[in-house]
């Protein structure tokens, strides 16, 4: 036997190995972490089922959405308001309806640091989207994108590894079939008035099976059954 | 005193060849007249391929390629494209001299901003080469020193006889290149006088005698011996310049490279009155005839935000020129600048911060709204109204991005609830057994909200507003119209948001 092997070591144990190669060995029951830095969405639930504990900078996330008007918007007050609050821009590009002001206001979003692109032809979104990512002027960019592919989603999460900015698009419900390069995907449909199911379809780390329900805000004025107060005249 | 001199040896030749696009070049010579003979002073490289070289006579270079396109000589010309260089050369020095067939620049102020000798006399090599000049540089403590070493330099190199070299580069030029010694060359030859060394050996009262004291006053001057006022190029109060093309062109690609020489020449011009530009025309002219009617296509470019940066000035311009049709061949160009201000301190800061995110913001409303035209791009301002359709406004783009910003913010109470989006218009919903349907049967879950206003604008509302419910789970913010004479009638609905 050659003088130079080295003696036999004794076998790691599991613990052992995890320490040793900390950063390249993934467990698949863990979720999963990044060492992408992560802005808190608002709700414990869902954080926690986030990977990293947040929505993700630095990446695309898809929301897919079966019809506007199911609390979407509440649903991003929390990490909006806090951008805007630090004085960041918002850019929305092709949004489907005008936002109202007034309540993006009262979601604590400063309205005058939101952005709106009123672009409807696909390629001219995309384009915008592209700008928009690549810029440095927004802390959030968000986008409708009714008809893409996977090339376009590909391409723009290859975009958005470089920016600093957190990147949302929402999408149809039918796109939940196709594949698509965003690393986080989510489901979004209601259940009551001010309650909605959030289900992971795709995120680093183990599969979520199970759908979150997120009880959104707004939620007092509801609890008054009727309200009815004399219109108020300006002065 | 530092001085950097840019020779521009074939600047008969350049000055024709800059209006071409670079593929269409011809085969060309420059004539200049002697007696009652022409000659050739210049030929280019494709001239010189043929045989074609200086100092020949027209008639055999003619004869050695007929389809020679010759040219005479135009100090005018030649001094215009030596003034377009000058423009560019301003961003790097206010004190420029102009010579003949050149440029002399004092850049010991400038030494420090654009990092040292070596990189200003690259940057300021290359602006001026970009203007489509072919040079040689020298770089010396006086100004006709640098003029004599640039003169020396073998085409696109640089001497640098900056340092206590100085004396002895110019020691050992030849003498013909001194502008004072030309009449007297045979004669100086003649005693064995070569380089400037030797001339300066012989003794000053006989040279004066001899050739003049303008001879000696150059010597000196070079050596820095005696002082050498010069009289500084000035940039006019307006910036307006135009440019002939040689050829038709038809592609707008082609415009790129004499566009983005004019646009070098502004932005120096620019930088030499601390100014930037808010509004600039590029106006692309063409030939006019019976045959066809346009004269002119102006192209208007008007920023949110000042700048005096070429590049983002030439992205802005590309983008519209991309999208400009042309109606017929372009044969020149003109650029105007239409309004300028004062300038911005440039941002040499480390970090990104608040001010340089409003930079790039107002940069990427410029970029959108020059692809897409301004409407493409708002932002919406709260008004205090309590009436959905009046309760806010679009804001243009414009001068200095969104420029209500810093007003404060009007809101309707968080008590009164609203929708995260609007219409456009309020949809009028279909009725099943009197009630609303939108998507399925509505379900009234809270309301109703009057909103009665608008009685002093003659736009009045009286309109009870409910949120409901379909199956969808989409929460709706709907209205039916109030009408206090109409009583028991059929109400109308209309669907004005959703609550996001």
């Amino acid at each position: 036997m050659s003088t130079l092997a080295s003696p036999p070591s004794a076998p790691l144990s599991l613990s052992q190995i995890e320490t040793r190669f900390k950063n390249r060995i993934w467990r698949g029951d863990a979720s999963g972490s990044s060492a992408d830095p992560v802005v808190s969405s608002g709700f414990d639930e869902l954080d926690k089922a986030l990977p990293g504990g947040g929505w993700p900078v630095h990446n695309l996330t898809e929301l897919l959405l079966p019809a506007e008007g199911l609390g979407e918007i509440r649903l991003l007050g929390r990490p909006l308001g806090q951008l805007t609050g630090d004085g960041r821009n918002i850019l929305l590009v092709g949004p489907p309806y005008i936002p109202y002001m007034h309540a993006w206001e009262n979601l604590h979003i400063d309205s005058r640091r939101i952005v709106i692109a009123r672009v409807y032809k696909p390629a001219e979104r995309l384009w915008v989207l592209e700008q928009g990512i690549k810029s440095a002027a927004f802390g959030a960019v968000i986008g409708w994108l009714p008809e893409s592919s996977l090339q376009t989603t590909r391409r723009l999460q290859v975009i958005a590894r470089t920016a600093a900015s957190l990147i949302f698009l929402f999408r149809p419900v039918s796109a939940q079939f196709e594949s698509s390069a965003a690393p986080l995907r989510i489901l979004l449909g209601p259940v009551t008035q001010h309650t909605l199911s959030v289900r992971l379809l795709k995120r680093r780390g183990a599969p979520a099976v199970l759908p979150i329900y997120i009880v959104l805000p707004q939620i007092k004025p509801f609890l008054g059954s009727t309200v009815s107060r004399p219109a108020l005249a300006h002065c | 005193m530092l001085w950097i001199a840019l020779y521009c040896p074939t600047l008969s030749l350049d000055w024709i060849e800059r209006r071409f696009p670079a593929a269409l070049i011809p085969a060309m010579a420059v004539t200049v007249r002697k007696g009652n003979q022409a000659y050739i002073q210049q030929a280019n490289k494709a001239a010189q391929q043929w045989g074609v070289t200086a100092h020949q006579p027209l008639a055999s270079a003619l004869s050695l390629f007929p389809d020679l396109v010759v040219l005479e000589h135009d100090p005018n010309e030649e001094m215009k494209a030596l003034q377009e260089a000058a423009y560019a050369a301003l961003r790097f020095t206010p004190n420029i001299v102009m010579q003949c067939s050149g440029l002399i620049a004092e850049v010991s102020g400038s030494l420090k901003l654009f990092g040292g000798m070596k990189k200003l006399c690259r940057l300021l090599n290359r602006a001026v080469a970009a203007q489509g000049l072919q040079l040689c540089v020298g770089a010396a403590p006086t100004a006709r020193g640098a003029w004599l070493l640039a003169q020396s330099a073998p085409p696109q190199t640089v001497i640098n006889g900056a340092g206590t070299k100085f004396h002895s580069l110019l020691d050992f030029l030849p003498v013909s290149l001194l502008e004072s010694a030309q009449a007297h060359l045979e004669v100086i030859r003649g005693i064995g006088c070569k380089t400037l060394a030797d001339l300066r050996q012989l003794p000053r009262g006989g040279t004066a005698r001899r050739f003049g004291t303008g001879l000696l006053m150059e010597l000196d001057q070079a050596y820095g011996d005696s002082p050498d006022p010069q009289k500084w190029f000035e940039a006019p109060e307006y910036f307006q310049q135009k440019m002939e093309l040689m050829t038709q062109v038809e592609n707008a690609g082609t415009l790129l490279l004499p566009v983005q020489r004019m646009i070098e020449q502004m932005c120096g011009w620019l930088v030499s009155r601390y100014a930037a530009v808010l509004a600039f025309s590029l106006i692309l002219h063409h030939e006019h005839s019976a045959r066809q009617p346009y004269r002119s296509t102006p192209i208007n470019i008007r920023l949110s935000e000042q700048s005096d940066d070429p590049d983002h000035l030439m992205i802005l311009l590309h983008e519209r020129l991309e999208r400009t049709k042309l109606m017929a061949p372009v044969c020149g160009l003109e650029l105007i600048a239409d309004e300028i201000t004062a300038g911005i301190e440039a941002n040499l800061e480390l970090f990104p911060t608040a001010q340089s995110e409003a930079t790039s913001l107002s940069r990427f409303i410029e970029k959108l709204s020059s692809r897409l035209g301004p409407p493409a791009i708002t932002s919406l301002q709260a008004v205090s109204d309590y009436r959905p359709e009046c309760s806010q406004r679009f804001n243009a783009s414009g001068i200095g991005g969104f420029s209500w910003r810093g007003t404060h913010r009007d809101r309707i109470p968080p008590e009164l609830i609203r929708p995260a989006w609007l219409m456009e218009r309020p949809l009028e919903l279909k009725l099943q057994r009197q009630r609303p349907v939108y998507g399925s049967l509505l379900k009234l879950i809270s309301g109703p909200e009057r909103i009665e206003a608008g009685w002093w604008d003659d736009d009045a509302i009286t309109r009870d507003y409910f949120i409901a419910e379909n199956n969808l789970g989409q929460l709706l913010w709907i209205y039916c119209e109030h009408d206090p004479a109409g009583g028991n009638k059929k109400k109308d609905w209309y669907l004005q948001g959703l609550f996001g």
